[in-house]
């Protein structure tokens, strides 16, 4: 107990490594009570209009696809349908028509859109009486909030695991490992200590942040606090086993730019193209973030079930890890 | 002068073999190559909703050659549930009945319109295109530049923070104290090397994944780009590795930059998204000043130029006052 105490002390010194773990909790705040981010206009269309170029009604039949914007020249316009970052379509009136413009790098989607948009206008007063069934759907862009907010929890995760790694190659550094194989010590009790602070750290700045963002039922709450302790854990023993596995410094860096890689990447890619075939996602769910943040996004949406299954797979990464590293701390032979 | 700074450099290119320096870009480089050209290509072809049919009838006489027709009510469904962008047109009362799963409301207005005008005689016209990219070229670039910028950052940040930890720990800051020679040369030595390996992992990056003949009229101008942010983010991480006690804390600042720095500046300048304080941030410009070079896009003002310059006449300023405070403290 005293020796945790220690650790602890350490860390409270440690005015940066604080920092650290207060940093997602102050972004997940800024996330929710700003809300800047609009990330519902990724997905739509866009299009860009010259000044008095095409009749109102002409520009109001376009609001109804997605946003308009209007240019004062020509040149303005061209430079905006060029800008690699934006897929604006521009439309030109061409006699009674319409005629678009793209730069062609967009993708398919934009260029069809741009290819049939003449096309849509001609017809565009036959459509109106044909029935329309619209199915229920949660909304697939209120998720990218809740993305930012899952990745920022998998970040404060993260801490956890650089801190252990980090914490255990400067200890090889200087020495202080080959003073621990000599102390009284079981290897169990260094574990805890080890994992302790990175694990208790991320923990506690992954609950405050779920506290600020999620309003969340009890249950729902309670699934979730797993989630988070599972998930820290898994990202604490991660930490001790990249610690243990790198010999220097530079290793190290490598080891935690790799991981960390994978953890941000991995389940903002699957959620982005969203994967359907079952043997890559459960490539996927080796990177433990990938659960994680799964689960988060369930919960988000009151889904307990999926939740639960991810709690699973995180146990089992937990095991799996707690496995491995004792094979690494006593080989067989 | 510059037989010392030659000898020098020499030490330093000696550190960064031995620190594994050039093993790790060298690997990293065979990564993002890999991932560019075998992965991130792969994925970006997002195609314009599929349009599913049921017409049993066969009812609709002019039916384009890009819907697809299903067997039955069920196979429509199950397929729409798989497909929740795609829009199902079910003619098997007769009059054409649209169904699909709820969208933006301007998507949805866009889904019915495009569905419906499937089930008319094909227009023939084509968007004026006015671009040189081709959406692969447009993608290489964009991702290239991305993983340049990020590399940079990180590499320079970090590597020479890692080289100038272990000379810390060596104690060769004090040994500079009493050489005789000029104090900067320490620094500059430092610099150039980065510069150089910067230099030539951009070449190589750009070289492997926007291909040889793009490459060879935008090189200069991203050479230039490139050396303004390899030199700026070394002497960033001087300032950070002199002042800060040890390579964890140093770390801890890494991983600030890397996530909360870079995230908003990707998010802007590669999406539609646009955030008002981002001009404010000084490395969007940095990027944007990258992605514009990448691009061909002449848009960097002098104003930028001169920005960039004072930036690195303050920071290298900071890195000379604290190495010396730093000398002082050792000897």
């Amino acid at each position: 107990m005293t020796s945790l105490r220690c650790q602890l002390k350490n860390v409270l010194h440690d005015k940066f490594c604080l920092m650290t773990f207060l940093l997602p909790i102050v972004v997940a705040s800024a996330l929710n009570f700003v809300g800047s981010i609009d990330l519902s206009t990724l997905g739509e269309l866009h299009f860009g209009v010259l000044e008095d170029d095409l009749p109102t009604r002409t520009t109001t039949w376009l609001e109804r696809y997605g946003s308009v914007t209007i240019y004062p020249t020509m040149e303005e316009l061209m430079d905006a349908i060029q800008e690699p970052s934006t897929n604006l379509i521009g439309v030109e009136s061409d006699g009674s028509g319409i005629k678009t413009i793209i730069s062609g790098d967009e993708l398919d989607m934009f260029r069809q859109t741009a290819d049939t948009l003449p096309n849509l206008y001609e017809q565009r007063n036959a459509a109106g009486q044909t029935k329309v069934h619209i199915l229920e759907c949660p909304n697939v862009m209120a998720g990218f909030h809740d993305m930012f907010i899952a990745v920022t929890l998998i970040v404060a995760m993260f801490m956890g695991c650089t801190f252990n790694a980090m914490n255990m190659i400067s200890e090889k550094e200087d020495g202080v490992a080959f003073i621990n194989e000599i102390l009284p010590m079981t290897q169990s009790q260094y574990i805890m200590q080890k994992l302790f602070v990175g694990f208790i750290c991320g923990c506690l700045s992954s609950i405050i942040t779920v506290c600020i963002c999620f309003r969340l039922s009890l249950q729902n709450a309670a699934l979730m606090l797993v989630l988070i302790v599972l998930s820290a854990l898994a990202a604490a023993w991660i930490g001790l086993f990249i610690g243990r596995a790198s010999n220097g410094l530079m290793a190290g860096v490598v080891y935690i730019k790799i991981v960390m890689l994978l953890f941000i990447a991995v389940p903002i890619l699957s959620f982005l193209v969203g994967i359907s075939q079952p043997l890559l996602s459960a490539i996927f769910y080796v990177v433990p973030s990938q659960a994680t943040f799964e689960g988060i996004m369930a919960l988000s949406t009151g889904n307990g079930t999926i939740a639960v299954k991810d709690i699973f797979i995180l146990l089992a990464h937990c095991i799996i890890w707690l496995l491995l590293y004792w094979e690494n701390l006593h080989p067989a032979s | 002068m510059w037989k010392n700074l030659c000898s020098l450099f020499k030490k330093d290119c000696r550190m960064m073999v031995s620190g594994k320096f050039f093993l790790m870009s060298s690997g990293f480089l065979v990564l993002y190559t890999l991932y560019v050209n075998f992965g991130y290509i792969k994925f970006m072809d997002a195609q314009l909703y599929n349009v599913y049919l049921y017409d049993p009838a066969k009812t609709q006489t002019t039916v384009s050659t890009l819907v697809q027709r299903v067997s039955s009510k069920e196979a429509l469904d199950t397929i729409l549930l798989d497909d929740t962008n795609g829009v199902g047109i079910d003619a098997s009362a007769g009059e054409p009945q649209l169904v699909f799963y709820e969208g933006t409301e301007q998507t949805d207005c866009h889904r019915i319109d495009y569905a419906l005008s499937l089930l008319q005689p094909p227009g023939n016209c084509n968007a004026e295109v006015i671009g040189s990219n081709t959406p692969e070229q447009k993608a290489r670039k964009e991702i290239t530049c991305e993983l340049l910028f990020f590399e940079i950052a990180a590499a320079g940040f970090l590597g020479i923070a890692a080289v100038l930890f272990k000379e810390k720990g060596m104690g060769v800051i004090r040994v500079h104290a009493i050489l005789p020679l000029r104090k900067n040369l320490f620094i500059l030595s430092k610099l150039a090397i980065f510069l150089l390996s910067d230099l030539v992992f951009a070449i190589l990056l750009t070289v492997l994944n926007v291909g040889l003949l793009d490459t060879a009229s935008i090189l200069p101008e991203v050479l230039i780009q490139t050396a303004l942010l390899s030199l700026i983010m070394s002497l960033a991480g001087l300032i950070c590795a002199l002042l800060l006690k040890d390579f964890r804390q140093f770390t801890s600042a890494y991983l600030l930059i890397a996530i909360f720095v870079a995230t908003p500046v990707f998010l802007s300048a590669n999406t539609a998204v646009k955030l008002d304080w981002i001009y404010f941030h000084p490395f969007y410009h940095i990027y944007m000043g990258l992605k514009n070079a990448y691009f061909g896009t002449p848009m960097n003002s002098p104003a930028y130029y001169l920005g960039c310059l004072t930036a690195i006449a303050v920071l290298f300023a900071g890195v000379q006052h604290v190495f010396c405070k730093e000398m002082r403290k050792e000897g």
